[in-house]
């Protein structure tokens, strides 16, 4: 008797040891695919030019902050950059000029590292006002368009690339 | 037993200890170092370093020695953290990412690394150091060739400029300090790496737990004597291979907390002396190569790092130059392995040697050792 029960529950519990298993290697993956969605980290270009279009025409003085971090004060010209981190961001601007604010929240794509938000754009209501940025495009784009004009001013350009270092590490 | 027999009895079971406070305490002087300095590196340094030591210990629980194998557990943390750094994933977020990529390679390092020790039942020590040069190997061969160019990596600041292969040293920015600075205490003018601590406090007490479950029961007799244990139904071999790979496995997560602190890795050679300063520090600490314990951990990365912060400044006061310290650090650590491994084989033989003499009784005047252990897995080179 003791050995048909045993005989009937030994397949029984290894199938509920695989489903355990199997599930267990599904919550693996998935706090994997989750850590990769929140942790994924973007470059944000925060730009304020005039369109080459004359569409619209750079604002004159703002101050920028995305997700609350530290918020820097912009010129015509200028370019600047935040590090966000996961996909969904919110983007706060306030223009000195009659100091009114704009709210406006974006999303980036995954594996996109670099967007670029076109400021006076987005002030201006027309869209695209965040668009994805490659540096060879730039490259290409400014080449064609011949050298920059004498108050444009890169505060800073894309970085956080680790650099080939041969320096020893500290000491443990 | 008389007073002297006793003070010698301490002073050789203790050797290491009092010899290295004893070294520390007289280099402090010299090194100019203020004591509430030495005190921050000391607690920065227990953050980064108690983890990886504490995977030392369940190896030794099961009679395997110093598991110089551990390695092969850093070279799977790196690559975790080489993935995090790939796919540009950023905070503690990238240390999870990474630990979950390091912990299969870490399981399968493991159970090679196992496998092989079972086969060099008495001399785990040194097959598992010659083994972390074989692994490192086929690490190099991974991270030189294979990335880049089998697997494809998307951040090409990370790739070699030929277009496979990881640069030499890889900027953990997007990591840095990132568990450490969760919540970073201050009191009384010290930082405090709190989560981290925590994260080492939540290991003491799962080997403290795990010390008093059925497998880790069956580590302790395995660990005492392998026949008797085999007799008694312990699945010898199996609970070896599983001692290993959780050391391999903590192993990988240390060497993460470890590179996390630093912000910085060495593609090739971070790991090359990550086993050898986890076993001095926990040698220091007087533990031996048949018995460790959580206070060994701690009281050895204390004295070591204190050690390894003064001796450098000491080093340039006293002879000059900055760099004869440096060497006494490489020199104590060897030492420290050297010395403990000596008096190990020492009371080994001293203690057969009383037992002989316990068993012929006192007439038979004092014994003279032949070099057998007593019993159990000693004798491990």
């Amino acid at each position: 008797m003791n050995d048909t029960i045993t005989a009937k529950s030994a397949p029984q519990s290894k199938t509920r040891r695989r489903l355990v298993q199997g599930g267990l290697l599904v919550v693996y993956i998935l706090i994997m695919v989750l850590m990769i969605f929140t942790g994924r980290r973007h470059t944000i270009l925060i730009d304020n030019k005039d369109a080459a279009d004359g569409s619209y025409s750079a604002i004159n003085g703002m101050e920028v902050s995305v997700d609350k971090q530290e918020s820097a004060e912009y010129y015509p010209g200028d370019r600047d950059r935040a590090l966000v981190q996961g996909q969904r961001h919110t983007i706060q601007v306030t223009i000195f000029d009659g100091n009114t604010s704009i709210e406006k929240t974006f999303t980036v794509p995954l594996w996109s590292d670099m967007m670029i938000i076109s400021v006076p754009k987005m002030a201006a209501g027309l869209e695209p006002w965040i668009e994805p940025f490659t540096m060879a495009e730039q490259i290409e784009e400014a080449q064609e368009s011949g050298p920059p004009a004498g108050e444009m001013s890169f505060q800073s350009m894309g970085g956080g690339a680790p650099e080939e270092t041969e320096e020893t590490l500290p000491s443990p | 037993m008389s007073a002297q027999k006793k003070l010698s009895t301490l002073f050789s079971r203790y050797a290491v200890v009092i010899i290295f406070v004893i070294i520390t305490v007289a280099a402090i002087p010299p090194s100019g170092l203020s004591i509430k300095y030495i005190l921050q590196e000391i607690i920065t340094r227990l953050g980064r370093n108690s983890f990886l030591v504490l995977a030392l210990l369940l190896p030794i629980y099961a009679g395997m020695g110093l598991n110089f194998g551990m390695t092969l557990g850093a070279m799977a943390g790196q690559i975790g953290l080489i993935f995090a750094v790939n796919y540009g994933i950023a905070n503690w977020q990238g240390l999870v990412f990474a630990l979950l990529v390091g912990l299969p390679i870490a399981v399968l390092l493991g159970w090679v690394c196992g496998l092989v020790m079972n086969r060099a039942k008495g001399r785990e020590m040194v097959t598992g150091y010659i083994l972390a040069f074989f692994i490192n190997g086929i690490y190099q061969f991974f991270v030189m060739y294979m990335l880049g160019s089998v697997i494809p990596m998307g951040n090409k600041a990370i790739v070699l400029s030929r277009g496979y292969g990881i640069r030499n040293t890889l900027n953990l920015e997007s990591v840095r300090q990132s568990l450490d600075n969760i919540v970073m205490l201050r009191v009384a003018g010290f930082s405090i790496p709190l989560v981290t601590f925590i994260i080492i406090a939540l290991l003491c007490i799962f080997v403290v737990w795990f010390k008093k479950t059925k497998l880790g029961q069956d580590m302790r007799a395995v660990g005492q004597d392998m026949a008797v244990a085999e007799s008694a139904g312990i699945p010898v071999e199996k609970t070896r291979i599983v001692a290993i790979i959780i050391s391999t496995v903590l192993a990988c997560a240390g060497q993460i907390i470890f590179l996390q602190n630093m912000g910085n890795l060495a593609t090739y050679n971070a790991h090359d002396q990550t086993g050898f300063f986890a076993v001095a520090a926990i040698l220091v600490g007087g533990a031996s190569v048949t018995n460790a314990s959580i206070a060994n951990v701690f009281v050895g990365v204390m004295l070591l790092h204190a050690m390894f912060v003064v001796s450098p400044l000491a080093g340039q006061k006293l002879f000059g130059s900055a760099m004869i310290g440096e060497y006494f650090r490489q020199f104590i650590g060897y030492g420290v392995i050297a010395l403990s491994l000596v008096l190990y084989a020492w009371r080994t033989r001293k203690a057969a040697a009383e037992a002989r003499l316990s068993l012929r009784g006192a007439r038979s005047g004092p014994a003279k050792g032949n070099g057998k252990p007593a019993a159990g897995n000693g004798g491990q080179a």
